[in-house]
């Protein structure tokens, strides 16, 4: 038997259909839990490799920084068939007595909750938001079951600012090498910087805090069986917090590699991300058609790094992707693209691989023109997203060629100038966003 | 009434701790005194506990609360005689309360005349009665324990021109125990109030007996081995006595205390009090489980000695420099609240009078396993002068009824030792002992009630003790067994209702018993048990099968 859980703001009779359901036995977790000031929630999915010492990182931090608060760690599981849950249970429950005190003031509960039968990162950070409204968490952080990366000092960097500076939203900074996170570098973060106003660079990561305040709107919003938000919703939730007038800030936390498991499919990332975004716009587009210009969004420590090591992985065949990808969605690119914008994407696909440059005029007034497109759903929205992938593929590789052998400095240089690019071309998506289709 | 002959007795009794010059002045001379405690046995018998303990009553100049001992085998004038304490403790005796006196072996007074001859100088025999050098540098890195008032545990005497070695204050010299002197003259201390007839000893400082280079000066061999023998030569020659180690250590040192259950026969468990009151405040039981699972088992015939407050500061010298700062911040926020490491505030002021919350901890203290100890005026919820000096204020006059110095004594209110609380909310005429004994449901008759229903059930004083693991943190529940008798303990440590489901499928079938007011409770089943508890409410089952 399920129990039914409704917001706060609309507890109905009427409305208990629609409402989220959290199971009885989750529930009696959190009944045995009761009120909390700080929530960290770890969405998994076969992650029993991984999440012990996410676990021992959370608990670090808390012992170290947080040590009077009241302290819930919510495992929400996509239907693990590993041993998940038993590890996030039971592992380094701390025995090891200090010599002459304890191991913490108080209890740090460990609730685990099975939510779905498949894993939905939508569904497992709906489930820690509700969670958190119900335990009136004062402050709450998500963080990854797969980072191993994360540290205590990550998880410290990540709550500080939302539990002791009265921030409400935290989007986490890392130091990545100069061949990570190029996708955030040369799309997301200059795409979404230009239309929200904010310069907030991880918008799609694996971490973040939020205030208790944010959960209950959050739990509020009628987006939670959409699928751009079920598959990725970190990026609404910090569009949310921006459009929605939340004080946000970014913090740095550390040096972070590339995902252990599973590895990067460009497709389903882009599809996944690129498509969250633009159905953000698509939300929020009251909030960014008036914007001009971006604002610095609060930071705690580094902007960001870029560390000057790493190699970039086969650019060649990131190239033959591209050149492949343009002529095999040449009808498909036709019906998105305007036909300047289609010749000229055509003319660098053909290019010799050497010489082969994709400038920022010319992948922006694209991106553009795809946001458009999707807005007035030209053809299936899906196959829009999707079709931005070899023009990604075309910008990496473009990217990797013309920095091979540049300082980081330089690098930053150019991203920065792509950010200008794609703020000084918004007068151009709005054009086009407007127009009657 | 000749006193049962049990040499078990200390783990079953309910000890009261008292300064004899606190309790009922008798004649008038504003100070407490024995006639007058032999005047309020009665209270004591009806209270219902079977034993007292008496901290020093001894000749000294006072200026550490008697601890400063000037003459072992007399009583200080101002408390009466050899005699009044003899007429005392018969009476006591009549009336099944054995009598617990303190032995302040460490040290004694530097106006006591053994250290009168030993500074007199350096070809004295007693001179190695205690611990001299020449210079101050010996024992390095040795804590200082009243951090508020000494600079070092060297203090140069002027009239022998060396340093000598005091553990506690500078006007306590530390007895030199190395010397077969000293140990053999702290026996015939000993034989002496044995002999008149009293039931044990509270064995004030015991880890400091013993110095040696290199090490912290306490807990060595050396003073197991002393303490060992006074207790063979009193096991030979005195039934039924009890040891009580004063030894503010982690329970892992204190096990040493108990030896082969051939030293102490009981020892305070001192890290476990300030986390009783960690744990009422943070609403956790984690606390209290910590500290209980780090304590290791004990001989059989062997008892912890529990306890909430006491005549000094509430010592947070056992707990981390994070848990100390939790406490000073909730219940010492006036920094005149605080000295040496610990908190000089009585249990009702720092439960800020809460009556809920001062029953819970008194619940736990009469629940748990060990021999409780109740501070005077505790009882009544007297109150604390954080004002007086040292820990006076913990030590202010027993408050009888609402009149004259509250009934404490007849002498001008400036006369007293110290003046009575007189405050609005713990003052003598709100709190004492003759309005609470006309009101049925005051805290006395409450306390009565406890401690009867305690003493009806052995199993709380030898029984066993199992942790229940419910995931409500908020709750603390135990059960305690002996023999055929089993006692559930839920306790609610939480400032408001809970709800808690508890695992008892091995008690399946059994009915529970509320022992107050002996109601029946639903049977239980299969399923976890449901109770669900008001504020700093506590229940104590018994289980029946029937």
């Amino acid at each position: 038997m399920f129990l039914a859980f409704s917001s706060r703001a609309g507890e109905q009779a009427g409305n208990l259909a629609e409402d989220i359901l959290l199971g009885d036995d989750f529930i009696r977790q959190l009944m045995s839990v009761g009120e909390v000031d700080l929530l960290i929630g770890i969405p998994s999915y076969n992650s029993a490799i991984t999440i012990a010492q996410t676990v021992r990182a959370i608990e670090e931090s808390v012992h170290q920084n947080f040590v009077r608060d009241r302290i819930v760690i919510v495992n929400v599981d996509g239907g693990s068939t590993d041993n998940t849950t038993e590890v996030f249970l039971e592992s380094d429950r701390r025995k090891a007595f200090d010599r002459r005190g304890l191991t913490s003031l108080r209890t740090i509960h460990r609730v685990s909750w099975q939510y779905g039968k498949t894993p939905s990162l939508g569904m497992a950070v709906r489930t820690i938001v509700a969670a958190a409204d119900l335990l009136r968490a004062r402050s709450c952080a998500v963080v990854s079951s797969t980072t191993i990366d994360l540290t205590a000092s990550w998880v410290t960097n990540l709550l500080r600012p939302v539990h002791k500076e009265k921030f409400e939203y935290v989007s986490p900074l890392y130091a990545r090498n100069r061949y990570e996170g190029l996708l955030s570098r040369n799309l997301l973060y200059p795409m979404v910087r230009a239309i929200f106003g904010l310069r907030m660079r991880e918008v799609y990561s694996g971490e973040w805090a939020f205030s208790g305040r944010l959960a209950a709107h959050y739990l509020d919003q009628d987006v939670w069986a959409e699928e751009p938000v079920r598959a990725r919703p970190e990026g609404w939730l910090a569009i949310t917090a921006m459009c929605s007038g939340y004080a946000c800030c970014q913090s740095f936390l550390g040096q972070k590699g590339a995902p252990t498991v599973g590895g990067v499919d460009t497709v389903e990332a882009i599809r996944q991300t690129v498509g969250n975004l633009f159905w953000c716009m698509e939300r929020y587009q009251e909030h960014w058609l008036d914007r001009v210009g971006s604002q610095p969004v609060p930071t705690f420590g580094p902007e960001h790094e870029i560390l000057n090591n790493g190699a970039p992985s086969n650019p060649e065949k990131i190239f033959e992707l591209f050149r492949t990808g343009v002529a095999e969605l040449e009808p498909v690119l036709a019906s998105i693209l305007t036909q300047e914008t289609h010749r000229q994407l055509n003319g660098i696909a053909s290019e010799d691989a050497e010489k082969f440059r994709f400038g920022c005029e010319l992948l922006v007034r694209a991106l553009y023109e795809f946001a458009a497109s999707y807005h007035h759903a030209v053809i299936n929205r899906d196959h829009i997203v999707q079709a931005l992938v070899p023009l990604y593929r075309g910008r990496l590789y473009s990217y990797l060629l013309q920095h091979a052998h540049s300082s980081v400095e330089e690098m930053q240089a150019d991203s920065e100038l792509l950010c200008l690019e794609f703020e000084r071309q918004k007068p151009y998506l709005i054009e086009k966003w407007n127009a009657k289709s | 009434m000749a006193l049962r002959n049990d040499n078990l007795w200390y783990k079953d009794a309910v000890i009261y701790q008292l300064h004899v010059r606190t309790f009922y002045d008798s004649n008038a001379d504003g100070i407490g005194d024995f006639p007058g405690l032999t005047q309020r046995l009665g209270y004591l018998q009806e209270l219902g506990v079977s034993a007292l303990w008496l901290m020093p009553f001894y000749p000294s100049p006072l200026k550490d609360d008697g601890y400063d001992i000037a003459d072992y085998t007399s009583v200080h004038p101002s408390y009466g005689t050899v005699q009044d304490f003899k007429t005392f403790l018969n009476a006591a005796h009549d009336r099944n309360i054995r009598v617990i006196v303190e032995m302040v072996l460490n040290h004694t007074s530097d106006q006591h005349p053994w250290f009168q001859e030993s500074r007199s100088s350096r070809d004295n025999p007693k001179r190695d009665w205690y611990v001299w050098s020449d210079t101050d540098t010996k024992y390095q890195g040795v804590p200082i324990i009243f951090v508020d008032t000494e600079m070092s545990n060297w203090a140069w005497d002027p009239i022998s021109k060396q340093y000598y070695w005091h553990r506690f204050f500078s006007h306590q010299p530390d007895l030199n125990y190395d010397n077969p002197a000293v140990r053999e003259a702290m026996w015939q201390v000993m034989k002496f109030w044995l002999d008149m007839g009293v039931d044990g000893f509270r064995l004030d400082a015991v880890p400091n007996l013993v110095e040696r280079e290199g090490t912290r000066c306490e807990n060595l061999p050396e003073t197991h081995a002393i303490i060992k023998d006074y207790r063979r030569r009193i096991d030979l020659a005195y039934p039924n006595k009890m040891l009580l180690a004063e030894a503010n250590q982690w329970p892992t040192d204190v096990i040493s205390y108990f030896g082969l259950g051939d030293e102490f026969h009981m020892a305070f468990h001192f890290p476990l009090m300030p986390r009783m009151f960690m744990a009422v405040k943070l609403e956790d039981r984690k606390p209290i489980i910590d500290i209980l699972e780090q304590t290791p088992p004990i001989p059989e015939i062997c008892q912890w000695c529990i306890f909430l407050r006491n005549h000094d500061e509430l010592t947070l010298e056992m707990v981390t420099e994070i848990e100390r700062d939790y406490m000073y911040d909730t219940y010492a926020t006036d920094k005149a609240m605080r000295i040496n490491l610990g908190i000089r505030r009585r249990l009702a002021p720092m439960m800020e009078n809460d009556r809920r919350r001062i029953e819970l901890m008194n619940g736990l203290l009469l629940s748990m396993p060990g021999t409780p100890v109740i501070y005077y005026g505790d009882e009544i919820g007297m109150g604390d002068n954080i004002y007086l000096g040292d820990r006076n204020g913990v030590r202010t006059p027993m408050q009888w009824n609402g009149g004259w110095n509250g009934g404490f004594s007849a002498a001008d209110p400036e006369r007293l030792y110290s003046p009575v609380i007189s405050n609005p909310v713990y003052g003598y005429q709100a709190v004492n002992v003759e309005s609470q004994r006309r009101s049925e449901h005051s805290l006395l008759n409450w306390m009565r009630s406890l401690i009867q229903t305690r003493n009806l059930f052995q199993v709380f004083s030898r029984g066993s003790i199992e942790f229940l693991d419910p995931s409500n943190h908020r709750v603390l529940a135990y059960v305690r067994q002996l023999g055929g008798a089993t006692v559930l303990v839920v306790n609610n440590l939480s400032s408001s209702a809970q709800a808690v489901e508890l695992n008892l499928q091995r008690y399946k079938g059994h009915i529970p018993i509320e022992m107050f007011g002996r109601n029946l409770f639903p049977r239980i089943g299969e399923l976890p048990y449901l109770l669900t508890l008001g504020p700093y409410q506590f229940y104590w089952f018994r289980l029946r099968r029937i």
